[in-house]
């Protein structure tokens, strides 16, 4: 009589990561085919079957079948177990693909966190270390998770060598707040990371000082670090990067990335980065457009209530997420725009109707 | 209890008394302050605890109720109690009361309206376990009768205890049958009794109703009134299962499978079911399965909303204090046969009284009666009203539509034809689809009319409730018109045209303005295929004209809820706005088409598609775009996001204006505050100087207020942390209120579910025939919603505890029946225990009077949801059947409960410390496993194993901390994991014909027994005469060089035994004559003594047994007497019991008399 055999289907290998993540919060079994069938390397790559290891090291009873060929994958989630888990991370990705997929999981385990995972800790594709401690973290913390939530950043590590290493902590709950997060506020402060590893420690204090000649001009509470890490804890290969996070009032924040390339000056590096922030404040919102998924599925998960949100303009990857999510869920979002009167500006007000997700996994007494 | 009356008191009227008293009188007015001032300090302490406590009692942790507070699911009050003790005619009397009708047959629940903005529904529960079960995981009230006469019974504590591990409901007691105890000492000592036991069960003062005849088949008016008033004010706290689950009591069931299918099928075939009732708990969300207590899990195909059948007064006739009469009257019981109408699973039966002629306009018609009536009106048959019925799709259309019938309908109307032709009366069979019409739209319409918005409204329905997935997306189209995703976007949109004023506005314009395209239209809807294959005429200008509508909508905003869950659209075509610009523009086949075009022509955008193949959630840079931050313009633009830009915009903050000031006021303001500012941005754009006015004003009074407050009433002004809760809960229940308050029920349905209150038709499918079948309306059917996580299967670790009632103990591997959530199922447990924390440890059987843990096999539940367990269902088993409950801890797909283990050995070869043990392992490889494992001896010598010897197989050398004796046996104490079975059996009484007997998985002992089997014997298991050979023990031998050496103390003192005669022995004894003349005169003493002994114990003999002779008389002339005063007695019982027999026998509805 169990319903629970039925295995949502997907294709691709795009956007694999939430839905593994939506198939193991969700517990429904999920099927994914056509992984790259017409590449040259048909299948999977090494680091999505990389996270595929690391899901089944922090869950228990999870089954994981990888087609001959690689190019289909069926996931049946078992419970999610925490606890300390190290996990080596491809140096095809950096340690940030695999730690947004566990943040997701982390708050409903079984018991706390400690996952320490080893590989690249910059890169200019997925979240650094750097932002997920400073801004993913905190985007947690709306929903309650809070109590010893840390990332520990003990080594770091610049591609393509990495050999940098961070712990993440996360306490558990039993379930998530509800949002209602409708207040953009104003940017209050501005605050930054400029960390080189084997280069001249010059060199980040040239990023932060270009940083500032474009920001100086709005508020005068920046302050931007200079991090250089040195000897063992600084990883195989060179590499720099700054990463900005501008906070308003209520709360909210934006963030922007530049991470260094070869022949690139370091203080264009800068450039980039605060110019990208500029935009992303620019967007508006109380949500960075990169965390805009995290806190959107972390609204589904709350109680039976409706929780508010306002965003910018959904990014690609969210509006999948979003379809995702009505088909593990069933939960669809309200969006309008926040102006009523001016549509087109004022960004949108996501609102929806949490399933009263508990964490059933953990366990009492 | 007619005593005679005391006299009443009359007061002085004159006189000091009086004077006294006047005094008194004056004196008392108003609060006498002093009057409850302490008098002492420890008192004033004293009263204040008390007082705070008091305070504290009143607290319960706040909890969020979901149901909404204006419509809100009729409160579910249920009977219960054994046979016999008058719950039906409880629930007649109920009803009477609030309908002013006379229920004959009281089947499923009955719903009625019993205030302005209060409905009931009861339903009467029978006396099997698994009814009693499921009535009290969704009553809120439960009517207890007890049978005043007879006492408590055991179903009543069984049902208690069910109660209590699924959340208690509220419980009133309902005594009967009080009049059957003549004495009126003995029963006011009854119902002391009874009303003691009730609050030990319950809690002290719960209360208990005395209902003391019946009367014309009902319970006393007054009574019933009194007990109606106090149903009426009963307040429900929401409980915690009830307020995570949708769940729904059906009143009515309906079978949809094709009787084609079924005839072809024998009957066997799994069926399409509809259950109509009332959602309660939670919003019920679409695609959530549901559980049906005592059939299944099952799939959900649709949820429809229905017209309520039963509902509460309306704005108009709320302006009256009292309920009016009219609305008295309306009672919602399809199983019961109210007005003389009742719906079965296939047909709806309707009694008319024995003259039924047409015309006979005084006498008061019946809801069955009307119904006949109104179809014997009909003029024509359906087939012609079809015929007839002219359906236009636009209100330009120049031609109706025409059914073919090579058209498949839907399965209902297919269902509904056949109905007819099968049913030998005819107008019955229309007679019952025109009643389900009408209860599906609530709307009287036109037979034709109604069948065509059948037909267009169906799918269209569906595809609301599920997910929209597959039916017609692009993606599954090989090659992708650059149009194509044009024509479905549009095409969707009318599908969506609910969703908000303006696309419905839209759809109408779009109709209007294609006159031409009226007859293409027409095609498109008898065939619907034909697009899918050849390329209408109309589709490119259907096209363009979506695009021309399109880029007209495009100027107002996006409607982006339509856009991500209503179309197909790539997620980058909606943010790029344009539907499709190039001819790879959607899907993923747009990324290859990409890759290999683009690679060698554009760098840029062959990285753009590389980007997206990697799954990354920083966006690649685009330095041209930043490049715009180098104007001074632009930067300029952006202060007005930060705290220093105040100034130049507020349109979304009005704070932050005063720097500082702003900023910090902005933090401190909450929830209202946000509000206020929220309107003051919206008003007027026109002065800025009379804005800020206003602002300032308005932010003026606010601190004003709040200064105020905290200047009046320090205390009143911070809340403590329950008032703070409760507010907080207010406010969210306030913002949901809110929230979806003008959306539309279709795209509300979508976002937030159906709510509880809404009267709704599931439609089930798969459901399994015998259910259909063996269709009882006594036993209540509950729909219970499924979370996510019930769905799944995994091992459950629970607390347990047995019942004290319970007469056996519980033993591990024997199948248990569990009541967990929605389900009752029946699984094997492992009983455990945690060992000092290291380990779990296996129980053979349940410790007494205290919890122990078990685990088992099933489906997962919620921790902390409550449980109760049963070792069998059935009625027939003597004693207490509840044989424990408890509670769900933890949920994991792996268990990790040990046995213990203990191997042995014995050693066959001893050194100094060092021993060769064997027999414990059988090859060296086991022991190379146990290598360094803790062995001991028997006496109590601990070791350690060392090393396997390579010449007997599975022996070792071991270590211990002293020499160890040939005698003593090695053991090694080791931890067997073991795993529940995976054993899940579900209790599908609703399965069988016979509901109450349900038989699960049996113990073994149980079939041998049925099966006449003994249990097999073992031979080694046969106990025999332990043979124990003697051990001889050598002595103790100290060398002689040694013991010389030894001191006096330790030196061995054994000694030779005495050969020779001791003194005592070898003496000689010689009497003088005078002791010899003593002894033999003491000689003669004794002699006689000894004679006159015997001489008396042969006297004592005789006169026993005379009296033992007496005695026996005495008894059997006592018997005798007894066995007469029996006879006496039963004779005069036979005379009662034949006469009663006779009495009922006479006059079988004759009622009971109050005496």
């Amino acid at each position: 009589m169990a319903l629970s055999g039925t295995a949502l289907h997907f294709s691709t290998h795009q956007y694999l990561r939430h839905r593994l993540v939506l198939s193991v919060l969700s517990g429904k079994p999920v099927k994914i085919d056509k992984i790259r069938p017409e590449d040259k390397n048909p299948g999977l790559r090494d680091y999505e079957v990389s996270l595929l290891r690391l899901l089944e090291k922090v869950t228990n009873g999870t089954v994981i079948e990888i087609s001959y060929t690689g190019t289909a994958v069926l996931l049946k989630p078992g419970v999610i177990s925490g606890g300390s888990v190290i996990h080596e991370c491809p140096p095809s990705r950096s340690i940030g693909y695999f730690l947004e997929a566990v943040i997701m999981l982390a708050p409903f385990a079984k018991s706390p966190f400690q996952l320490t995972l080893r590989g690249i800790t910059t890169d200019d594709r997925d979240l650094s270390v750097d932002l997920i401690r400073t801004v993913t973290l905190p985007h947690l913390q709306l929903f309650g998770v809070s109590d010893g939530l840390e990332l520990r950043i003990k080594k770091r590590g610049s591609p393509p060598g990495g050999g940098g290493e961070i712990q993440f902590l996360c306490p558990i709950v039993k379930q998530v707040k509800t949002l209602n997060f409708v207040d953009q506020g104003k940017i209050k402060r501005i605050r930054g990371i400029a960390h080189a590893v084997r280069v001249s420690p010059q060199f980040s204090n040239r990023m932060i000082e270009a940083s500032r000649s474009v920001l100086n001009r709005y508020i005068p509470d920046i302050y931007l670090y200079s991090d250089v890490y040195k000897g063992q804890e600084s990883g195989k290969s060179p590499g720099y990067a700054l990463s900005l996070l501008a906070e308003s009032t209520t709360g909210a924040l934006h963030c922007s990335e530049a991470v260094s390339q070869p022949g690139v000056a370091p203080e264009d590096i800068a450039l980039i980065a605060t110019r990208s922030l500029l935009s992303e404040i620019q967007k508006g919102g109380c949500v960075d457009g990169k965390h805009q998924s995290l806190v959107l599925l972390m609204m589904v998960l709350g109680s039976e209530d409706v929780g508010r949100c306002r965003m910018g303009e959904p990014t690609p990857r969210t509006i999948q997420f979003l379809r995702d999510v009505k088909e593990f869920f069933g939960t669809s979002f309200k969006i309008v725009p926040a102006n009523p009167s001016e549509p087109t500006s004022g960004g949108l007000l996501f609102s929806c109707y949490g399933t009263g997700y508990m964490n059933i996994n953990r366990s009492i007494a | 209890m007619d005593e005679r009356p005391h006299k009443a008191h009359r007061p002085a009227q004159s006189g000091a008394k009086a004077e006294k008293k006047a005094k008194g009188k004056e004196k008392q007015k108003g609060f006498n302050e002093k009057a409850f001032a302490p008098k002492s300090g420890r008192r004033a302490e004293r009263q204040g605890r008390r007082n705070v406590e008091r305070d504290q009692t009143r607290l319960h942790v706040p909890l969020v109720n979901r149901t909404p507070d204006d419509t809100p699911p009729p409160v579910i009050v249920a009977v219960v109690g054994p046979p016999g003790v008058g719950k039906t005619t409880l629930l007649k009397s109920l009803v009477r009361r609030y309908t002013k009708q006379t229920l004959n047959d009281v089947k499923g629940p009955i719903t009625v309206v019993s205030g302005k903005n209060k409905r009931l529904t009861f339903i009467e529960c029978n006396n099997d376990l698994s009814s009693m079960i499921d009535i009290g995981k969704i009553a809120d009230l439960v009517l207890l009768t007890i049978d005043g006469s007879f006492g408590f019974e055991m179903e009543t504590f069984e049902f208690l205890n069910v109660l209590q591990s699924h959340g208690f409901p509220k419980v009133i007691g309902v005594l009967t049958h009080l009049d059957l105890i003549k004495k009126a000492a003995t029963l006011r000592a009854t119902k002391k009794a009874l009303k003691k036991r009730f609050w030990t069960e319950i809690y002290q003062g719960a209360k208990l109703f005395y209902l003391s005849g019946v009367l014309n088949g009902r319970y006393p008016d007054t009574e019933i009134l009194n007990l109606s008033r106090f149903i009426s004010v009963m307040k429900f706290r929401p409980l915690i299962f009830r307020n995570t689950h949708p769940y729904l009591l059906a009143d009515r069931l309906e079978d949809l499978t094709p009787r084609e299918t079924i005839r072809a099928s024998n009957g066997k075939t799994d069926r399409t079911i509809t259950l109509y009732g009332y959602l309660r708990g939670t919003n019920y969300r679409s695609g959530m399965s549901v559980h049906v207590p005592g059939v299944g899990d099952l799939r959900v195909k649709s949820v429809e909303v229905l017209g309520d059948p039963c509902p509460l007064p309306t704005e108009e006739s709320e302006k009256r204090r009292r309920l009016s009469e009219k609305r008295k009257l309306v009672v919602h019981a399809p199983m019961s046969d109210v007005g003389g109408v009742t719906y079965d699973k296939d047909a709806v039966w309707i009694n008319v009284p024995g003259s039924f002629t047409r015309g006979n306009a005084d006498v008061p018609q019946g809801e069955g009666e009307q119904m006949v009536l109104d179809l014997q009106d009909a003029g024509e048959t359906l087939d012609d009203a079809v015929a007839k019925s002219q359906i236009r799709l636009f209100g330009s259309s120049s031609r109706p539509i025409t059914v073919t019938p090579g058209e498949d309908d839907d399965s209902e109307v297919g269902y509904d034809d056949e109905e007819g032709s099968e049913l030998e009366d005819d107008e019955e069979g229309s007679e019952l689809d025109e009643d389900e019409d009408g209860e599906g739209s609530g709307v009287e319409d036109v037979d034709g009319e109604e069948w065509a918005e059948d037909e267009e409204g169906q799918p269209h329905d569906r595809g609301r409730s599920g997910p929209r997935r597959g039916m017609r997306t692009i993606g599954s189209l090989p090659s992708v018109d650059p149009k194509r995703g044009d024509v479905e976007y549009a095409e969707s949109d009318s599908d969506m045209g609910e969703l908000d004023g303006d696309a419905a506005q839209r759809r109408v314009t779009f109709a209007d303005e294609k006159v031409d395209f009226e007859a293409e239209d027409e095609d498109r809807v008898s065939g619907e295929e034909r697009e899918e294959e050849g390329v209408p005429r109309w589709k490119e200008n259907l096209s363009m004209q979506a695009a021309k509508e399109f880029s007209s909508r495009r100027k107002q905003s996006k409607d982006w809820m339509k856009l991500i869950y209503a179309t197909s659209l790539s997620s980058e075509a909606i943010l790029r706005d344009e539907p499709s610009q190039s001819p790879s523009d959607n899907g993923q086949d747009e990324e290859r088409g990409d890759d290999e075009e683009l690679f060698t022509i554009k760098t840029k955008s062959a990285l753009v598609g590389d980007v997206e193949d990697m799954d990354m959630t920083k966006e690649r840079v685009n330095e041209e775009e930043l490049k715009r931050w180098e104007d001074e313009e632009l930067l300029e633009n952006l202060r007005r996001c930060f705290i220093t830009g105040g100034a130049q915009g507020d349109e979304d903050a009005g704070a932050g204006g005063e720097g500082d000031d702003g900023y910090e006021d902005l933090e401190g303001g909450d929830f209202e505050d946000l509000e206020a500012t929220g309107n003051s941005g919206e008003p007027d754009e026109g002065d800025p100087e009379a804005k800020k006015a206003v602002e300032l004003a308005k932010k003026k009074e606010l601190l004003k207020r709040k200064f105020d407050e905290q200047y009046d009433d320090p205390e009143s002004a911070k809340m403590d942390f329950y008032e703070e809760k409760k507010d907080e809960m207010a406010r969210q229940l306030q913002l949901n209120k809110e929230e979806f308050e003008g959306v539309d029920a279709a795209s509300r349905a979508l976002v937030e579910g159906y709510r509880p209150g809404t009267y709704v038709r599931l439609e089930l499918a798969d459901v399994p025939c015998e259910f259909v079948e063996h269709f009882d309306p006594h036993y209540p059917i509950v729909v219970g919603g499924l979370l996510p996580s019930e769905e799944r299967f995994g091992y459950v670790q629970v607390r347990i505890k047995r019942h004290r009632w319970y007469a056996k103990t519980l033993k591990t591997n024997d199948p248990l029946i569990l009541s967990v959530g929605w389900r009752r199922f029946q699984t094997v447990p492992i009983y455990s225990l945690d060992d000092h924390s290291i380990r779990m440890r296996m129980l053979k059987y349940t410790p007494e009077h205290m919890h122990c843990y078990a685990t088992f096999y099933g489906p997962v539940s919620a921790p902390n949801t409550g449980f109760c367990a049963f070792n069998s269902l059935s009625s027939h088993v003597a004693g207490f059947r509840v044989s424990a409950t408890g509670v769900v801890l933890d949920i994991d797909r792996s268990v990790k409960i040990v046995k213990k283990l203990k191997l042995t050995g014995v050693p066959y070869k001893i050194f100094k410390n060092t021993a060769f043990i064997r027999n414990m392992f059988n090859t060296s490889l086991e022991v190379a496993k146990f290598e360094g494992a803790n062995v001991k001896t028997v006496s109590g010598i601990r070791g350690q194993i060392k090393k396997a010897l390579s010449k007997p197989e599975g022996a070792f050398r071991a270590t211990f901390e002293d020499k160890v004796l040939m005698s003593d046996l090695v053991f090694l104490r080791a931890w067997y994991s073991i795993q529940p079975r995976k054993f899940y059996n579900p209790v599908t009484s609703l399965l069988l014909s016979d509901k109450s007997h349900w038989i699960g998985m049996r113990l073994t002992g149980e079939v041998r027994r049925v099966q006449g089997l003994h249990a097999p014997i073992n031979a080694d298991s046969t106990y025999k005469p332990v043979e124990r050979p003697a051990r001889r023990f050598n002595t103790l031998k100290i060398p002689r060089k040694l013991q010389a050496n030894l001191p006096y103390a330790s030196k061995p003192k054994l000694m030779k035994p005495q050969h020779k005669q001791t003194y005592m022995q070898k003496r000689a004894v010689v009497f003088e004559p005078e002791e010899k003349k003593a002894i033999a005169l003491l000689q003669q003493i004794r002699a006689l003594r000894k004679d006159q002994v015997a001489r008396r114990k042969e006297k004592q003999g005789e006169r026993k047994k005379a009296r033992k002779k007496k005695a026996e008389k005495e008894e059997s002339r006592k018997v005798e007497k007894d066995r007469e005063k029996r006879k006496e007695v039963m004779r005069i019982a036979g005379i009662k019991s034949k006469r009663e027999t006779e009495r009922e026998e006479g006059g079988g509805s004759r009622k009971r008399r109050k005496t």
